[in-house]
């Protein structure tokens, strides 16, 4: 099975593509301006910031940046276009002929480009009697367009590489998917020899919906000994099915021609000059091979922070890294929420302190961790002896009234104290250690006894 | 020093002649220092912007072209807006939908196109300048059919901002009046980069004190195809700048025959994207059977309301377009036009300017153009064409008069050195008598 995608993406710029008019409207057509709703005598200015975002984007996805881009219109008939032409590119987008790795595969990429989304309709009234209406503000707004090669194997495949792609660029360029139905792709997929289109599929969830169908659809077809027809299909998201396109929209010709108003662009010296961030993925995949760490752990360390990710570096550069990685999951990871600010003042010293003291095995464990709870400003005064603990010893001890089967089960069965310490350990949200709460507890029964 | 408006009279010359297409009713009350028009596909706060078309009827701009704008804060009223076939497609204003100017020098013949209105409105009303545009020659054939003075800067010099679009890529705001002082004086108004127009932002300052000097080249496939009247009439021009001490050479442009063709394909390609927005959902004329698909909805609305010509070069665009076609013929045209260019400026290397008539023939009467077929009317153009097409700033200027009816000159600068045209249209005037029309004496 080989599955292409051609995946639509907002890009994150605060102005519209071609306008000034911020991309955050919300009452419809409140973000409008004479450019973005197709007036006529008006004209598209370019936002820079898009076109950055896109070298960067193709720049990451390891394409050759053309030297020289233009835009270009593609005219086509539609409610929500107010020009009808959207502002693409055609002949010479951003980049080409690039790659991205997913779980060891390649996959290529065939362009890169940016263009200007058109408006929304909004279908209301009841059944029967709906009518349509536009909003403008979704008009003009920046997009990236990211069409891969049919490198792609199944559809959970595909649904996983755009998932990771997506995290990717929010790393990168700070895109903002914030549900996954805002991502729309266009898929190809194919069995035997020809393949089919499915176009404009909205999220991630219809789109490994809408590849099954197809790809079993596919293979009945096979069976039956007929042939696969060359076509163009869309997703029925209701009955979960791809039907064919009834619109001949899409097989019209757009008759592509150079954008006037805007000229050519030379962007070769900008994207050489173009830094980019290490991205999560990559840096996982880094500090899996550097560390020799497994690569979910490191995933799993880099998605959670940036910060984490550091700290683990630094760690393993004084520690062995299994050293690193028991401290870093266990004991920090629990305190994460009051030691990532401490971490972000001092660069981790304090922490990278402690760890390197238990390594050395200069401090006993519970040292390490009393210091480490002192270093995170939890708990800073006091010792974890039952007696300095009031609260601890309460908490105990009203347990222990309120549940009197387990003080009378404790004289015969040690394992009975498990409870108490759940409790303990839930209601402090695990402040103190297994070890702490055990020793008050055996203290304060004695007391009873 | 305001000027006084008399708009009696003016409502009485657009009786008779029809340059306007809307005009103001009252003078307004605060102080102005000129008084000037606007061809009607530059959009004004205040009035109508229709562009000549029945689909942008009741359509108010919410905002003021950028060489309005410029006019307007230089200290000038906006007396209205000027007729012009619809979108600029046509060569004799016969293609509006708002009334026909008519010659001023004749009202029986036509004011030529697409700026008719603006230069009947500069023939005919005293101390007047007219913003015309400019796609494949409109400024220049009007100006050459109604006697004034008609320019055309280079493309990018004044920006579009407000411009309803024909060519895009062609398009160009220039002046009309009928003194060379007026053109001196609001050329510098006009010009400018704009960031609301980014084609307009790579100009070199405008410096109308750099003149460029060396023969005027004439080229020989410029005077084949012209009636006998306006051959003698620019061979006895010729003669007048020889004897004023201007060396005029007879040159050899082969390739500006193939200017035509090449601006046919471009220019209807382009419009027939810009003008896909009408449609009569958003702005100008209104349909209101909501209950229909969009496809009916818009066919209806573009089948009623475009007229004749706009139709004949949407389906010409659209066709030049098209897979299959594209690269025979729109690709090739962009071709056709950089070989074009080459041309011109391999010219200006030992030339300051290249001169030939601006019209083969002088203003024709409304039932021969009744009779021409649109082919005929699109090679009326293969003189202007040329400078349109390649950018090239160029100035008409009136050069003689047959049977009562004023002929035009055209001359074609090196892009940026409008300075050059400017200074010829001076000495020009110096030895030139123009004539004005019996209407306004
Ligand atoms: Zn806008």
């Amino acid at each position: 099975m080989r599955i292409g995608l051609e995946v639509h993406l907002q890009l994150p710029t605060r102005s519209k593509l071609f306008c000034s008019c911020p991309t955050n409207g919300d009452a419809p057509n409140t973000s409008v301006c004479p450019t973005c709703l197709g007036l006529p005598g008006s004209k598209p200015v370019l936002n820079r910031k898009a076109l950055e975002l896109g070298i960067m984007i193709a720049k990451f996805l390891d394409c050759r940046i053309n030297d020289r881009i233009w835009f270009s219109r593609k005219t086509y008939f539609y409610p929500d276009l107010p020009k009808h032409f959207q502002i693409t590119q055609y002949e010479s987008p951003v980049g080409n002929d690039g790659h991205y790795e997913h779980e060891g595969k390649r996959i290529g990429i065939w362009r890169v480009h940016i263009e200007e989304d058109p408006g929304r309709i909004k279908r209301v009234g009841r059944s029967g009697e709906e009518v349509s209406l536009i909003d403008y503000n979704r008009s003009g707004i920046p997009l990236v367009e990211i069409v891969t090669a049919p490198d792609l194997e199944s559809p959970e495949q595909a649904r996983a590489f755009i998932d990771q792609l997506v995290t990717e660029l929010r790393y990168l360029v700070g895109i903002n998917v914030q549900d996954e139905t805002s991502v729309r792709v266009d898929a190809n997929l194919s069995i035997g020899e020809e393949r089919v289109e499915v176009k404009n599929v909205q999220g991630l969830k219809n789109l490994e919906r809408a590849l099954r169908y197809e790809a079993t659809r596919q293979t009945k077809v096979l069976d039956a000994g007929k042939r696969i027809v060359r076509e163009t299909r869309r997703y029925d998201e209701e009955r979960k099915i791809t039907l064919p396109a009834r619109e001949k929209e899409f097989e019209e010709d757009y008759g592509y021609i150079g954008e006037p108003d805007l000229g050519e662009y030379h962007i070769g010296q900008w994207a050489r000059e173009t830094v980019l961030k290490e991205t999560p993925f990559a840096r996982a995949e880094r500090m899996s091979a550097e560390l020799d760490i497994p690569r979910q752990t490191a995933r799993q360390v880099v998605l959670t922070s940036g910060s984490l990710a550091d700290l683990l570096e630094k760690l393993c550069k004084e520690v062995p890294s299994e050293k690193a990685l028991q401290w870093l999951l266990g004991p920090i990871s629990s305190n994460w929420g009051a030691l990532e600010k401490v971490i972000d003042a001092d660069g981790g010293a304090c922490v990278i302190d402690i760890v390197k003291a238990d390594a050395s095995g200069s401090i006993t464990d519970s040292e390490a961790k009393i210091r480490l709870q002192k270093c995170a400003g939890v708990k800073s005064e006091g010792t974890p002896a039952c007696a300095s603990n009031p609260d601890m010893i309460s908490m105990v001890n009203s347990f222990l009234d309120a549940h009197p089967e387990v003080v009378k089960d404790l004289r015969n069965n040690a394992k009975a104290a498990n409870s108490v310490i759940g409790h303990v350990m839930k209601e402090t949200k695990g402040q103190y250690s297994s070890k702490d709460i055990v020793e008050c507890v055996k203290k304060e029964i004695s007391k009873r006894v | 020093m305001t000027p006084k408006v008399d708009i009696e009279a003016m409502r009485r010359t657009n009786e008779r002649f029809e340059p306007f297409c809307e005009m103001i009713s009252v003078v307004p009350d605060e102080d102005h220092e000129f008084t000037f028009s606007a061809k009607d596909n530059l959009c004004a706060k205040g009035f109508q912007a229709r562009a000549g078309s029945r689909i942008l009827e009741g359509y108010r701009p919410p905002f003021d072209a950028t060489p309005i704008w410029k006019m307007r804060a230089a200290g000038g009223l906006l007396l209205g807006k000027t007729n012009m076939d619809e979108f600029g497609f046509g060569t004799f204003s016969t293609n509006s939908g708002y009334g026909i100017p008519k010659n001023p020098f004749d009202p029986t013949r036509a004011c030529g196109g697409s700026s008719g209105g603006a230069a009947c409105a500069a023939a005919l009303l005293p101390g007047h300048v007219a913003l015309g545009v400019s796609t494949g020659g409109s400024i220049s054939c009007p100006s050459s059919f109604c006697g004034v003075i008609g320019m055309t800067p280079t493309y990018g010099r004044v920006s579009r901002y407000g411009l309803i679009d024909y060519g895009n890529s062609l398009d160009k705001v220039g002046l009309i009046s009928r003194s060379i002082s007026d053109i001196e004086r609001f050329l510098p108004v006009i010009s400018g980069s704009d960031p609301k127009d980014p084609t307009s932002c790579c100009q070199p300052r405008l410096d109308l004190s750099k003149v460029r000097k060396g023969p005027m080249a004439v080229p020989k496939e410029c005077l084949e195809g012209l009636t006998p009247d306006v051959a003698r009439t620019f061979d006895d021009a010729v003669q007048t700048l020889k004897e004023g001490g201007t060396e005029v050479d007879v040159v050899s442009m082969p390739s500006l025959k193939y200017a035509m063709p090449a601006y046919y394909v471009l220019a209807t390609t382009e419009a027939s994207t810009n003008l896909a927005r009408y449609c009569g959902m958003r702005f100008g004329v209104a349909e209101r059977e909501y209950a229909q698909h969009f496809n009916d909805f818009f066919s209806k609305t573009r089948s009623e309301s475009f007229g004749d010509e706009a139709k004949r070069r949407i389906l010409l665009g659209t066709f030049c377009r098209m897979v299959g076609f594209r690269d025979k013929y729109y690709l090739k045209a962009l071709s056709v036009r950089q070989g074009i260019t080459k041309e011109y400026l391999d010219v200006f290397k030992d030339h300051s300017m290249v001169l030939s008539p601006t019209m083969p023939f002088i203003a024709p009467k409304f039932d021969e153009i009744a009779s021409m077929r649109p082919l005929e009317m699109y090679s009326a153009d293969f003189l202007t064409i040329p400078p349109n097409l390649t950018g090239l700033p160029h100035i008409s200027l009136p050069c003689g008069y047959h049977s009562g009816m004023p002929i035009g000159m055209q001359a074609v600068a090196p892009h940026w050195e409008e300075g050059t045209l400017i200074d010829l249209g001076k000495r020009w005037g110096t030895t030139f008598a123009y004539k004005v029309p019996e209407a306004c004496q």
